[in-house]
């Protein structure tokens, strides 16, 4: 099982978790130049502007890579899980990581769903699923 | 864009390094490391701390600072001095900035150190300590990543997916290295592995094995930076600061060129390279940060001494061995020497080129390369190239 990990959002991503906790994957997007971002910050790095807005994706991406954590880190049990790094189709050139939710392991390049999950102190998790099965 | 910078290649020099042993429990506080360490080093280079006008060091919050080792051994007027927050990807910048402040005159003689006790207090590659203040970090914990080893397996097999890189290739490179450490009476593991121990030894995060994994070790390492001029008049033979680069790439993670297989050294090395007037052939010994095996692999190649995916095969083809084309982390790296964050692999490199390393010598070696942690987790890094006089 993996370990719980205390983190604490900040005022930039306060509001990118609190869309997870209602079922939304949501990005940013500049309001000056149309590019897409994650994680959430105020400046866009293209155009350097500060107007953007929140926009609902389709939680969807293919899979970069993934690992199969065996080692009882904090407070890990030591029964493997696996963490999976996406590559989000809404913003291509991100990479974002989560659970894996199929008994079997990821395949480099395959296409996944994300699937929200509750996760500890309050967070809704983004985790990944086969997203042809 | 063209950058006008101060011309310091070859104008400062390493003058002394010193250790303290390498191991599971130093008994000590850092602060004791560390000036250990320091008095080492003055002393190999036959100076003592009354010399001393400079120090430096770079550290995560777990190690005393140049505002306690100073007054620790009575140097009362530090002209200069460097409190560098970060982990091995400033480990060799730490060095690089030595250099940049002697070459300017702000100081004659700093002494740069690393003092940890990686293994007995702080843990550098579990999960003890605090999260660091990076954006990226909170939307990787709460999935169970965050360790190092982690982090790193992650990388290692999208490496793996791209290139056809395989567990035999990280495997020959822990075995090399071993070989290495097996000559080295530094080194904390001196027993010859197999490849078969390797591929035996237990899971920490697939594709990961233990023996991937480098040595959290209690430990310090110095050197003493002065100018070439008075390097040449002291104890050693000087070994030159021919180049020095940090900073360089983009995040991993968020709107850089997101591509996990190449680090900032990619566009760290054409700079560091570029300074010193030299190329990845001229190099007779590289020592690059191993905090994991995979880290080599990717670096020799975005150091050019192979192609882009082809660091794999490259180690498999026994290029990095100590009798090799290009001889790797002779003195075992963090895989079997030990792990003091960057600052032993300057130490070795220093070594080499003096023509002391014993046993594990590279014959004629003149030109060495040592290198930071590559840039992932934290898009920066640092390396030196150093020179026989
Ligand atoms: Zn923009």
């Amino acid at each position: 099982m993996r370990p719980v990990f205390q983190v604490t959002t900040d005022r930039d991503s306060a509001a990118w978790w609190e869309r997870t906790g209602r079922g939304e994957f949501a990005v940013q997007r500049c309001e000056a130049c149309g590019r897409a971002r994650f994680p959430a910050r105020t400046f866009c790095a293209a155009c350097q502007a500060e107007r953007w807005h929140w926009e609902a994706a389709e939680p969807e991406g293919t899979v970069e890579s993934w690992i199969v954590n065996h080692q009882a880190f904090g407070t890990g049990d030591g029964e493997p899980y696996v963490v999976v790094m996406v590559r989000p189709a809404a913003v291509p050139d991100c990479l974002l990581h989560g659970g894996w939710l199929a008994a079997r392991e990821p395949v480099g390049g395959e296409r996944v769903r994300g699937v929200f999950t509750p996760g500890a102190g309050g967070l809704t998790l983004v985790d990944w699923e086969p997203a042809g099965e | 864009m063209a950058k006008r910078l101060l011309d310091f290649r070859d104008r400062t020099a390493v003058a002394g390094v010193g250790y303290t042993p390498f191991t599971k429990n130093s008994g000590v506080s850092t602060l004791t490391l560390a000036c250990r360490a320091v008095m080492a080093a003055l002393d190999d280079a036959g100076l003592g701390p009354g010399d001393v006008d400079g120090l430096a060091t770079h550290r995560v919050g777990d190690s005393a600072p140049p505002t306690l080792v100073g007054p620790a051994l009575g140097i009362r007027d530090l002209s200069w001095h460097l409190d560098q927050f970060g982990g091995g990807s400033v480990s060799h910048a730490v060095v690089g900035q030595a250099a940049l402040a002697v070459a300017a005159g702000v100081a004659e003689t700093v002494v740069c150190y690393r003092a940890i006790n990686a293994r007995s207090e702080f843990r550098m590659g579990g999960t003890g300590r605090g999260l660091p203040a990076s954006p990226e970090v909170q939307y990787q914990a709460p999935y169970g990543f965050f360790a190092p080893p982690q982090q790193y397996a992650m990388y290692a097999r999208a490496h793996m997916l791209k290139y056809g890189t395989t567990a035999e290739h990280f495997g020959r490179l822990a075995v090399t290295q071993r070989a290495n450490a097996v000559k080295n009476p530094r080194a904390l593991m001196r027993a010859p592995i197999t490849l078969d121990d390797y591929l035996a030894s237990r899971w920490i995060a697939e594709p990961f094995r233990l023996l991937d994994c480098c040595l959290e070790t209690d430990g310090a390492c110095a050197l003493v930076v002065t100018t070439a001029e008075r390097a040449r008049d002291l104890r050693r033979p000087p070994v030159l600061v021919s180049a020095a680069a940090w900073g360089g790439g983009e995040s991993h993670l968020s709107g850089g060129p997101a591509d996990p297989a190449t680090t900032a050294a990619a566009a760290l090395a054409p700079r560091l390279y570029g300074q010193a007037g030299l190329g990845p052939r001229d190099v007779d010994v590289a020592q690059i940060y191993d905090c994991f095996t995979y880290s080599v692999i990717v670096q020799l190649e975005d150091y050019g001494f192979c192609p882009k995916g082809e660091g794999g095969p490259y180690v498999a083809s026994g290029a990095t061995a100590l009798d090799g084309e290009l001889p790797v982390n002779t003195h075992g790296g963090f895989l079997s020497e030990g792990y003091v964050h960057g600052m032993n692999h300057v130490a070795e490199a220093v070594s080499q080129l003096r023509g002391d390393a014993g046993d594990r010598q590279v014959p004629g070696a003149e030109v060495a390369l040592s290198t930071a942690q590559p840039g992932y987790v934290l898009p920066a890094t640092s390396a030196l190239i150093l020179r026989r006089d």
